[in-house]
């Protein structure tokens, strides 16, 4: 069984015959263009290359990624541009020879994506230019030597906060924990509350930067759990109380992800992405600024979480080295359209360090000085060992504690039994 | 006398009873469809206002409308003549299949009708995320990917249809299909000029419920669909809501736009659909 | 309407007559294989193609230690069943299943019934209201998920639920954020009211009209009318139709998916609390957690559970007698 099952050939032609005659009825019907556009990947025609994105929401960027793939002169490029939920979708694309040869992955390909050799080694792609990628982000699509994926831009998480706000009820931007939601408190008056950290108060966002906040992290050096202690438990139990102190927003129309809560003046401070900046500046004009997620306890620091949407190959892919050499050429030779991809639709930081200089958007305000908490309190989002089951069972205590009001410790605990046995995959 | 009194007044009053709770119901029930229509007419900024409720935009914004179909990333119009062929393909295949299946179930005697009868009803109870990678690797083995194939074909093997005709042809009278028989018509042409003829309204019926679960249906063409041609109507409403934001004003107006086809199904097949629910058989 | 009412008599006594009028050159016994082949074959044939052969494989799958593969070479016996069986967060999503159907099986039931009776008893504009109530039958969930979450249940002032909070002099509910108390299941609970009661209600309805008159008469000359005559004409009579309503929302509650994931899923995931198996299991095997194994050990597991309530249900209920 090392093939998909298949029914026999006879019930199998049979079939196509009635799947054939309701295709071309489908072509009479609808105008003949319901196959991959220009035979991409299914078309199976040499010197063509099928690349998935998943939706950006700024209007632009499929025309430019688009414009990109149309540029490239060695083989011809068909982008696809994937709706809804790109990770399930492009994952069970990868299980096929429908799926895509080149494809974006958050962070790059995941750990088991890797170990089950469904995505190619991109090592050699970046020559002279590895110095010029941020290391961090590098080292996080990297394992046991090898890179798999190339960074296209890097995006940040952090706290935006009404200047006017703030000034108007005497509060100093918050740089502890403890400011924070004394912070929150003040701020709340009516209808505005203090603090937006998304609709489940944080519990889907907030584990990275409470984690490093503190002073640890997801995962030890050699890949041992790091997060099961007492500073990290004491910081969770804070938000809990934050959750049901009434300066929390909760049930905006829109999640931490839009700055719609904020830009409507609905909180004075709000956990959101760089993303958001370009909407921010045309609601509030300067009457922003920007912080990094406040120190906790004594050993603590601020921190941020950033990553990157890589740029992986299909261990399927028609052609490995035709698709590496198109990945190599957009991702790290078009130094102009990494820029443009960057600046002109959303709003990223270049990947290539020797970019963020050029990027017009980034050089002053509150985005320049957003884009430089790479640099001072930024933390790759997840290890690359921390797989998705990991993740599941952290963000599902971060949630029952902050919300159901879970003991911290106790639920942290069971988190770790679970890591500790993921880890057993790996060793 | 004064007993026969206080009854019709009882009557009386359990009547107007009856229609204030039918009323009050009517408007619980439609208050989903004037929000859909409210919010397809406002701007974001109305639909979500801080100041408080509003019962209708005072400026309606109409060319939310034409904006519908003038969003490239959102091929409202395209997608619409898709979910549409699909969805009557889909419609007049299963009550083609599952039809002469359901009639061979009830009216064909063989040792192991039964036993195929209990696998389509096991299968009934079986989710169909359970199956819904391999169902994919093999649709995608077979080339169908991003095709209408793809759509259409895995779509026409309806257990509960096939199970429902069942019930139906087994309460169907025996002696008009006897009759054709002593004129010498074949099971071929029993089943087709008799029995089908005399069963339009719960054909009606299962054509209702296939369409609307055809036109709704949401994972597999988002799975199989992945070239923006071959989207459907659901595929391209979930377009609205990207992983950072959410365009609200569109999302209402595409949705009120995709449900008009299945309203305008329901005004016109109304008798029908309800005639045939009746008949489902599962009353019997 | 007299067609269903002689079926289950003559499918009972089907083809068991002896001598019928002269048989003609084709009947059915001439050769009942091949035209049983003819009628059933198509379907059959695709059922096993694209719901048997994926049945099969996930079973396979189930044995199997398959991440990110689903032509697995590892063969781990019954760990995949142990692993499922010990997740405290699968066995936490079939209680939520349980509580969810403990709830609206019944509720369904309830409200859909009252409203054919209340339909029964109503001389005018029953058409209309018979389509009021069926109307949201051609609502999608995608939709539906969008009205309710967007528009009815919004956590700021103005929402509609809100709004009328507002009006009796209520603060604003969050009603998606909070957990306790539970109001997402309010939102959960009314929206598959407001998609399902119509169909039932129509089901109900067309029983009701065939119970006989007399009966009524008779009662009412026993002084039995009102709840009463509810109790022992109305309901004993819709004995089939009630078997089969609980049938078909039992399976319909086991499959829920499409509500709870358009309503609860936010950019940062599912949350841990009113998680359905089949949401838990989709975010295993077809998530990023991609563990084919675990994911179709889960689905085992799920089936052989729906499987027993059905035929526990099915032998109280005696749905299995107007099978035979």
């Amino acid at each position: 069984m090392s093939r998909p099952t298949l029914p026999n050939p006879s019930r199998r032609q049979v079939f196509a015959g009635v799947g054939s005659v309701a295709a071309a009825a489908a072509l009479a019907a609808c105008g003949g263009n319901t196959g991959r556009s220009g035979g991409g990947s299914s078309g199976g025609g040499s010197g063509s290359i099928a690349q998935w994105y998943h939706q950006y929401g700024e209007p632009g960027t499929e025309q430019a990624v688009k414009k990109y793939a149309a540029a490239y002169k060695d083989a011809k490029v068909n982008v696809t541009w994937v709706p809804g939920d790109y990770d399930k979708k492009s994952a069970a694309a990868l299980l096929t020879s429908s799926g895509p040869d080149v494809f974006e992955y958050g962070n790059g390909p995941t750990i088991d994506m890797i170990t089950g050799k469904q995505v190619v080694d991109l090592t050699d792609l970046l020559g002279d230019a590895k110095s010029d990628f941020t290391p961090a982000m590098l080292a996080r699509m990297t394992y046991q030597g090898k890179l798999y994926g190339i960074p296209q831009v890097v995006d940040l998480q952090l706290m935006v906060y009404r200047k006017s706000l703030l000034a108007k009820a005497g509060v100093k931007p918050p740089t502890t924990l403890d400011e924070l939601i004394d912070a929150a408190g003040k701020l709340t008056s009516g209808k505005v509350k203090g603090l937006f950290l998304g609709n489940d108060g944080g519990a889907g966002v907030l584990g990275g930067p409470v984690l490093w906040s503190t002073g640890h992290d997801y995962l030890t050096k050699d890949n041992k759990p790091a997060f099961n202690n007492p500073e990290v438990a004491g910081a969770l139990a804070t938000l809990q109380k934050l959750f049901r102190s009434g300066n929390l927003l909760l049930g905006a129309p829109t999640d931490w992800s839009d700055p719609g809560a904020i830009s409507q003046g609905l909180c004075a401070m709000q956990w959101t992405g760089l993303w958001t900046f370009p909407q921010l500046k045309q609601a509030l004009g300067d009457d922003f600024g920007v912080l990094p997620f406040p120190a906790i306890g004594s050993s603590g620091k601020q921190s941020i979480p950033f990553g990157a949407y890589a740029s992986c190959v299909s261990a399927k892919a028609k052609d490995v080295e035709a698709a590496k050499k198109f990945v190599k050429w957009l991702w790290v030779d078009q130094t102009d359209d990494q820029l443009d991809f960057a600046q002109s639709y959303g709003f990223h930081v270049p990947s290539r360090t020797s970019l963020i200089a050029k990027a017009d958007k980034l050089k002053s305000g509150p985005a320049a000085e957003a884009a430089g908490f790479i640099a001072k309190y930024g933390h790759p989002q997840t290890p690359l060992l921390w797989t998705p089951t990991s993740s599941t069972a952290f963000t599902d205590a971060m949630d029952k504690i902050i919300r159901s009001g879970a003991n911290p410790a106790k639920t942290l605990a069971s988190v770790e039994a679970t890591v500790k046995n993921e880890m057993k995959r790996f060793a | 006398m004064s007993s026969v009194g206080v009854g019709q007044g009882d009557r009386r009053a359990a009547k107007v009873a009856r229609g204030i709770v039918l009323v009050l119901l009517t408007i619980a029930f439609l208050i989903p469809f004037y929000l859909l229509v409210r919010d397809a007419l406002s701007t974001d900024q109305q639909i979500n206002n801080v100041n408080g409720w509003t019962w209708f935009p005072s400026n309606p914004q109409w060319h939310n409308l034409i904006d519908a179909f003038n969003d490239p990333s959102a091929p409202l119009g395209r997608s619409m003549l898709n979910s549409l062929f699909i969805a009557v393909t889909q419609t007049v295949g299963v009550l083609v299949i599952s039809g002469m299946a359901g009639y061979g179930l009830a009216r064909i005697r063989v040792r192991y009708a039964s036993a195929v009868f209990y696998v389509v009803l096991a299968t009934l109870l079986i989710p169909a995320a359970v199956t819904f990678v391999p169902s994919f690797v093999m649709v995608s083995t077979l080339g169908w990917v991003s095709t209408l194939r793809g759509l259409i074909v895995p779509g026409l093997f309806q257990a509960l249809a096939t199970f429902l005709f069942r019930q139906y042809f087994l309460g169907f009278p025996k002696e008009l299909e006897e009759a054709a028989q002593i004129d010498g018509a074949g099971p071929w042409r029993t089943f087709w000029r008799i029995v089908v003829p005399n069963s339009w309204s719960f054909v009606a019926a299962i054509a209702t419920i296939t369409f609307i679960g055809s036109w709704n249906a949401f994972l597999w063409p988002l799975v199989i669909g992945q070239d923006q041609n071959s989207w459907t109507v659901q595929i391209t409403l979930s377009t609205y809501a990207t992983a950072q934001s959410i365009n609200l004003h569109g999302m209402f107006m595409a949705a009120l736009i995709s449900m008009v086809p299945l309203l305008l199904m329901f005004l016109f097949l109304q008798r029908w659909i309800v005639a045939g629910v009746e008949q489902t058989g599962i009353n019997e | 309407m007299s067609a269903p009412a002689a079926a289950s008599d003559s499918a009972g006594a089907a083809r068991s007559g002896p001598a019928r009028p002269a048989p003609s050159r084709r009947r059915w016994t001439d050769n009942p294989h091949l035209w049983f082949w003819v009628f059933v074959g198509p379907f059959f044939l695709g059922l096993a193609i694209f719901v048997l052969i994926p049945i099969g494989w996930s079973i396979w799958l189930s044995f199997y230690n398959a991440h990110n593969t689903v032509t697995p070479t590892e063969f781990v016996g019954f760990d995949n069943y142990r692993a499922m069986l010990g997740d405290p967060a699968f066995r936490s999503s079939l209680v939520t299943f349980v509580v969810f159907a403990a709830f609206i099986v019944p509720t369904t039931f309830v409200i859909s019934l009252g409203l054919a009776v209340l339909l029964e008893a109503t001389s005018w504009g029953r058409a209309f209201f018979r389509s009021v109530f069926f109307l949201p039958v051609a609502c999608s969930y995608v939709v539906a998920a969008l009205i309710w979450r967007h528009g009815i249940f919004t956590g700021i002032s103005s929402g509609l639920a809100n709004t009328v909070l507002g009006w009796v002099g209520l603060d604003p509910v969050p009603w998606l954020s909070v957990v306790h108390p539970p109001w997402y299941w309010l939102v959960i609970t009314t929206v598959r009211l407001w998609l399902q009661v119509g169909f039932y209600m129509v089901l109900f309805l067309a029983a009701l009209q065939r119970i006989p008159r007399h009966l009524y008469e008779a009662a009412a000359l026993d002084g039995a009318t009102g709840w009463k005559a509810f109790r022992y004409i109305t309901f004993p009579q819709l004995r089939t139709t009630s078997t089969a309503v609980l049938m078909l929302l039992l399976v319909n509650a086991f499959q829920a998916f499409d509500e709870f994931y358009n309503i609860l899923a936010t950019p940062g995931g599912y949350p841990p609390y009113a998680r359905p198996p089949l949401i838990y299991l989709y975010n295993i095997a077809l998530g990023s957690v991609q563990d084919f194994g675990n994911g179709s050990a889960g689905a085992v597991i799920l089936t052989l559970l729906i499987a027993v309530f059905a035929l526990v249900q099915g032998k109280l209920t005696g749905l299995g007698r107007s099978e035979s």
